[in-house]
């Protein structure tokens, strides 16, 4: 991680006169090295690649924000050829969602679960665990949540909080199983997590094609929540599930920031052995941070069924795990950062929703941008973390 | 007796898609490059295999199709980890998720969701077709016939050719590689283009052969497997044949259940291919502790200049 020297000349030519791996080539005299090699690959040798030290953080500014526009400018390009007319796109996307009352309330309302998966990835990767399974644990979550509602558990003034204790429980608790496979057995929890989410996803279906099926039509979903199963409104219609997201947001930061855990995270980060050579508790922060994680995405599961959806429905999870993973990756696994990026996340949401109801766009445009979006930034890292230099010009 | 002759006659088309899918992976990681976008890149091969049948109407055709498509898709994963130095978890992802929106897009913009497409033609081995038990194997299509070619024409470019020890040394130790004059970056690229060309054909192969229409995401996790059997056959192609084989049976044992008359609830039986492939999983990592035949430098970007 410390080469910013330049490469001396003679790392830098000595695999050169190789470069067509003939072993039978004759020995080449030092003159030979030299000279023939920039006349025979001019573009292949003439820039090295350094690890840059440190960039000042106005450059990585104006980089990563070149890299948006160019993805911002991507996608325009795209929804344009979709047949979105150019003139009414930031109409739609901004003046349309955020001058609009009701709009700002719908972003708001979709920001909430937002906010939680992206938090709950940020807590994952942060203890270097690649927790992909955001869907099968909010699945998790709701599933937990809708058996405290259907079986009229506690009364209907504590109900709301035994659905949400529930739907972290067993947020947390489907986080166990990679856990376990990943600090018992070594397994990646890269494909144990993806292969949970499908097996909850078909859980679910079993659920509500099943036994929780709404008697009182043919749609698969459970009976809708009464009012004391759904998150209550706040003065002006806003939902308390952003309430609900801004706090956990908190509760998240001091984790990070200020408390002793949050310290530990940081060691496993940088290096776990190093972390585990200092005397940190390396199996039992990351055990704790990926269960919070799986809490958290649990709870998401709740203020989706319980805030929008008002039901246990089939596809109430679709997009969100992508879109945590994407919410943490822009935004550094740093809380309040995923905080904001959540909200335009959302603002994307809504807008792909109006764009579906008013342009036949198909939802999955909005996959699509996320997608570049997420290519966009990673490609601009590069720029971030290395220097191309101009070798041998000179000589 | 019926019910063991159908199964044994469906079990190659089920595998063979995973069968390439992994094979493709197989190559691509090989280089030491670690391959995380078979799923989408198999729905981008799906959808090109079936956009260009409705075309052409030329199964043939678009199964090469598929394969462009592949190969071509997974230009921007190259660019991505050979020369920008992403990291390899992310970048991979990012396919899945950008193949995921690119197809479903393309697929309803295009009106090509549920539009039935033919097959390809079964063929069948002359009398051997006859033979009781097995005789369903020689009644099949021409790429079953070909995928164990595939394989040991693979098997013998990787481990008995120069090319293929190239491709191994810039996947176990790119630093020695390079010193000794093999091209890392060139290889890496040649590895992901032509690992994904065999993704996308397994793509391509779901789409066109077996289930003759394109459907959002219609590979259901296939390829996420995929990339599980690479594991559990530690990068080795006759493990990897093996382990599709096991799969193939698995999902043409599920219809051949119902039709025996044992009623499963349908959802647990659909889950049955990923509880498996966990289990395959833990099997592969119980069996042989400590032994890991993953390539050195899988999901190592390569930087001349770094010390190590």
């Amino acid at each position: 991680m410390t080469s910013t020297v330049p490469p001396s000349p003679a790392d830098a030519c000595a695999p050169a006169h190789a470069l067509d791996g003939n072993a039978c080539a004759p020995p080449v005299s030092f003159d030979a090295v030299h000279t023939p090699r920039h006349r025979r690959r001019p573009w292949r040798r003439r820039y090295a690649l350094e690890l840059r030290q440190e960039m000042p953080w106005h450059r990585q500014a104006a980089v990563l924000a070149l890299a948006i526009m160019t993805g911002l400018a991507i996608c325009t390009a795209i929804l344009v050829a979709a047949g979105v007319p150019a003139r009414e796109l930031l109409d739609e996307f901004i003046v349309g969602t955020l001058g609009d009352a009701d709009n700002l309330r719908a972003v708001l309302f979709q920001a909430a679960p937002m906010v939680m998966v992206g938090l709950a990835a940020a807590l994952a990767f942060r203890a270097r665990f690649w927790n992909l399974g955001l869907e099968g644990q909010m699945v998790w979550g709701a599933i937990g949540a809708t058996a405290v509602a259907l079986g009229d558990i506690g009364t209907p003034g504590t109900r709301l909080w035994l659905m949400g204790a529930a739907a972290l429980g067993c947020g947390a608790m489907a986080a166990v199983p990679p856990l376990l496979l990943r600090m018992r057995l070594g397994i990646s929890e890269i494909i144990s997590t993806l292969m949970l989410n499908y097996i909850a996803a078909n859980l679910l279906l079993n659920l509500v094609y099943g036994q929780w099926k709404d008697p009182r039509d043919a749609f698969p979903h459970s009976r809708g929540f009464v009012d004391a199963e759904r998150l209550p409104e706040l003065a002006g219609g806003y939902s308390s599930a952003i309430l609900l997201a801004a706090v956990l947001m908190l509760v998240v930061w001091w984790l990070l920031q200020r408390s002793r855990a949050g310290i530990y995270l940081r060691f496993v980060s940088a290096s776990a052995r190093v972390a585990e050579a200092i005397g940190v508790p390396v199996r039992h922060v990351v055990a704790g941070i990926v269960l919070l994680s799986g809490a958290l995405a649990g709870i998401a599961g709740f203020v989706v069924i319980a805030g929008q959806a008002g039901r246990l429905t089939q596809d109430f999870y679709g997009g969100y795990g992508f879109s945590g993973i994407l919410i943490a990756f822009l935004a550094r696994n740093n809380p309040v950062a995923a905080g904001v990026v959540a909200l335009l996340m959302a603002t994307l949401f809504v807008s792909g929703r109006s764009l579906q109801v008013f342009y036949q766009i198909p939802f999955s445009m909005v996959q699509l941008i996320q997608a570049i979006l997420v290519i966009v930034v990673a490609a601009s890292d590069f720029f971030i973390r290395y220097r191309l230099s101009p070798v041998g010009r000179a000589e | 007796m019926n019910l063991i002759t159908s199964w044994i006659g469906n079990v190659p088309d089920l595998a063979v898609p995973f069968a390439l899918a992994a094979l493709g992976l197989i190559v691509t990681e090989r280089s030491g490059v670690l391959a995380l976008g078979a799923e989408g890149l198999m729905l981008v091969g799906a959808l090109a295999g079936v956009g260009a049948q409705l075309a052409f109407h030329s199964a043939g055709f678009a199964l090469i199709v598929s394969m462009l498509a592949g190969a071509g898709v997974s230009v921007l994963f190259a660019v991505m980890v050979v020369w920008l130095r992403v990291n390899q978890v992310i970048a991979g992802l990012a396919l899945v998720f950008f193949c995921q929106g690119l197809t479903s897009l393309l697929g309803s913009v295009n009106g090509w969701n549920n539009q039935p497409v033919s097959g390809l033609e079964a063929i069948t081995l002359g009398p051997l077709a006859q033979l009781p038990i097995v005789g369903p194997l020689c009644n099949q299509n021409l790429v079953v016939y070909l995928t164990p070619l595939i394989f040991a024409a693979v098997a013998w470019y990787v481990d008995r050719t120069v090319g293929g020890l190239r491709l191994r040394a810039v996947g176990e130790n790119p630093q020695a590689a390079d010193a000794a004059g093999v091209p890392v970056l060139r290889i890496r690229l040649l590895a992901i283009l032509a690992g994904s060309a065999l993704v996308g054909l397994a793509g391509g192969y779901i789409g066109v052969v077996s289930a003759h229409m394109w459907t959002p995401d219609m590979t259901a996790g296939r390829g996420w497997i995929a990339v599980a059997l690479v594991i559990f056959a530690r990068w080795s192609p006759r493990r990897t044949l093996a382990g599709a084989l096991l799969f193939g049976g698995i999902e043409a044992l599920i219809p051949q259940l119902a039709a025996a008359g044992i009623s499963l609830p349908q959802y647990y039986v659909l889950c049955a291919p990923y509880l498996i492939t966990l289990a395959v999983m833990i099997q592969s990592v119980v069996a042989r502790r400590g032994e890991d035949d993953a390539p050195c430098a899988l999901g190592e970007p390569y930087i001349r200049e770094e010390r190590r």
